[in-house]
């Protein structure tokens, strides 16, 4: 039997996890195409004499580095959530539909309204369209689920992939008959991308996740409970239905601003739950705060490879963390699921 | 009381204050985006190959301090500084360069990079290029900006000139239906909503695809054959010497080899064509244009 779970053991791994991403975003706010000092990058550029180290550290590197932090924090945190809702290890934030339902809303945005030139805020619409869409999906598959009645968790998982399945005939058919420049621009997006975004967008949607996280962390309790099954929960005496309920909606809300700010980028909410659960343990008080702060950190070092590995181009993050994310959970799971059942015996 | 031990009160009231801080810190921080105003600019970065093409043809060659993947044109282009593809530019190298301008593209691939550089407090210049006229105005417009006004003219007029020689030219000839492919398998073709189709036009010829909803169409054998074309004529890229013509040509006859009711198959009108001035709306568009009648109307053509 592994040890219980203390306090003070959650508190310097979170402690020593939040140390490492530190570590990791700085080291990848020096590296790029471009070379920077810290020293250099730290004084600030003055009217009429730019200092392009600082112009790359703080309004190129840094905001994209932060914003690939938000979105791998949102994105494994939600994947680990929806794993325990549905038990089901396959499970990642993309599965009840939220992918195809911000894919469409994006494709919407690209096709129809940016031949507009329409701009909300001074900004595409593509991503207010994919918050939307994410939502509005998640919504629906939600809906469909609680109309069947009871056994929720493989309703809701048919009514995910039906609704995925459709929506995502409705991107090919709308890709199909926009022009080719709207095509790339489509397919660039159902890839995940990690841009620079503005200092308002970024406080703002960080600020909500961290929010979303610390939420998720409050009914992590709960969580622990139904991951084994609805009986036991409700025999501990939780309120089943209103924690998948809160559980759900925030996993939703946390992954639309992450895929409205970046695209579909893979993978990240489905390994790094999985990393996180075999190797620290699957109890959901330091599951999702770890997964959060690794996912960040894994995000973080994705996009930096995105940004270097084919100089002077760059790649899509998503790329990256399939490419790298796949083998590395491989190793994750043969090594320790060897080690867990050597250690039952 | 009891409301003031509760963590979830205690979260709302995060996040009502990080945003209400967010927006008194940050939202004086979104600049309007500035077009080109001071100076005559001395560094400039050009986000996409054919407006690379149009600095060079303006003499601009020696302020160009950097251009985006596949500047291929004139050669010297190759030399500069490669600031990422046109559709996804590396910021950080365009930063880097110190331009005091920045000329991008103004149409959906490029949409946001504009405003994105403008947030950087760069000088940016965005023209739309999809139709010839268009070509002709940035050409202008980019001249004027960079203190160009009379090399602008001057080749805008060139241009004007050659392409009204062209379609002189073939005026008085029979207008044969034309099929443009993009790629073969799956069959791709330029549709009428495109400036291959001016090109078309300007060469005397017709497209052989009626309108269409996408600007490059796929068609099926089905199509093809109702469409009858006279000519067929497929850009190959990258065209390094002779004989990529001459295999790209032989993989085309092939394909259509089966299609001989078609009068361009049946009559040996089937042509390939270096597509690197053909596919992009440049300074070499009268070349492009004139490379195309050849195909339409070769005995025009023809050294006395």
């Amino acid at each position: 039997m592994t040890k219980l779970l203390t306090p003070p053991t959650l508190l310097t791994r979170i402690l020593l996890a939040t140390v490492m991403l530190a570590a990791v975003m700085l080291a990848c706010s020096l590296l790029g195409t471009e070379h920077i000092s810290l020293k250099k990058a730290l004084e600030p550029s003055h009217p009429g004499v730019v200092n392009p180290d600082y112009e790359i550290f703080f309004r190129v590197r840094g905001p994209r580095i932060i914003l690939a932090a938000i979105v791998g924090a949102a994105l494994a945190c939600s994947g680990a959530v929806l794993q325990a809702l549905l038990r089901n290890p396959l499970a990642d934030p993309y599965i009840l539909g939220i992918s195809s339902g911000a894919g469409l809303g994006a494709i919407i945005a690209i096709t129809i309204f940016s031949r507009l030139n329409w701009m909300l805020w001074g900004r595409s619409p593509i991503a207010f369209f994919a918050f939307v869409g994410a939502l509005a999906t998640a919504g629906l598959v939600w809906t469909v689920a609680r109309l069947t009645g009871k056994s929720q968790v493989t309703h809701l998982l048919l009514a995910g992939v039906v609704v995925n399945a459709f929506f995502s005939a409705m991107i090919m058919f709308l890709t199909s008959i926009a022009n080719s420049s709207q095509v790339q621009r489509t397919i660039f997006w159902l890839m995940g991308n990690i841009i620079e975004e503005d200092p308002l967008v970024l406080w703002t949607s960080g600020g909500f996740v961290l929010a979303g996280i610390f939420a998720l962390f409050f009914i992590s309790p709960q969580l622990n409970a139904l991951s084994f099954s609805e009986v036991d929960a409700k025999a501990m005496g939780i309120n089943t239905a209103a924690t998948q309920t809160v559980a759900f909606v925030l996993a939703a809300l946390i992954t639309a601003v992450a895929v409205s700010l970046s695209g579909l980028v893979g993978f990240a909410g489905l390994i790094v739950p999985h990393g996180v659960r075999l190797v620290f343990g699957p109890d959901h008080r330091q599951l999702l705060p770890l997964s959060a702060l690794i996912g960040a950190g894994f995000l973080v070092a994705a996009d930096t490879l995105a940004r270097i590995v084919v100089a002077p181009a760059q790649l899509p993050v998503g790329v990256v963390t399939a490419l790298i994310g796949g083998p590395f959970f491989l190793v994750l799971l043969v090594r320790y699921s060897r080690r867990i059942d050597w250690l039952a015996k | 009381m009891k409301i003031i031990a509760n963590k979830w009160f205690w979260l709302a009231v995060f996040v009502l204050s990080w945003t209400v801080a967010g927006v008194a810190m940050f939202s004086d921080d979104t600049t309007a985006i500035t077009e080109h105003g001071g100076p005559c600019p001395q560094r400039i970065v050009a986000m996409a190959p054919n407006l690379t093409e149009i600095l060079f043809a303006l003499g601009l060659e020696d302020n160009i301090v950097g251009v985006t993947e596949y500047s291929n044109h004139p050669p010297s282009a190759r030399q500069k500084p490669v600031m990422g593809t046109f559709w996804q530019p590396n910021i950080e190298a365009v930063v880097a360069a110190r331009p005091d301008l920045v000329v991008a593209l103004g149409f959906n691939r490029q949409a946001g990079l504009a405003h994105r550089l403008a947030r950087l407090n760069f000088n940016t210049l965005t023209v739309n290029i999809e139709t010839i006229p268009q070509l002709l105005d940035a050409i202008e417009k980019i001249g004027t900006v960079t203190n160009k006004t009379a090399a602008a003219r001057r080749l805008s007029e060139r241009l004007r000139n050659n392409l009204d020689n062209i379609s002189r030219r073939v005026a008085a000839g029979h207008r044969p239906k034309v099929l443009y492919i993009i790629q073969i398998e799956p069959l791709r073709v330029a549709g009428r909503q495109t400036f291959i189709n001016e090109l078309i036009e300007l060469a005397g010829g017709e497209n052989a695809i009626a309108p269409t909803i996408n600007k490059y169409p796929p068609v099926g054998p089905e199509q093809v054959i109702a469409s009858n074309p006279d000519v067929i004529i497929q850009p190959v890229m990258d065209v390094m010497e002779k004989a990529d013509l001459t295999a790209g040509k032989q993989q085309l006859v092939e394909y259509f080899d089966r299609f001989q009711s078609i009068a361009a198959v049946s009559g040996n009108r089937i042509y390939v064509i270096d597509g690197d001035a053909v596919s992009r709306l440049g300074p070499r568009i009268d070349q492009a244009a004139e490379t195309v009648a050849r195909c339409l109307s070769p005995e025009l053509f023809e050294e006395p």
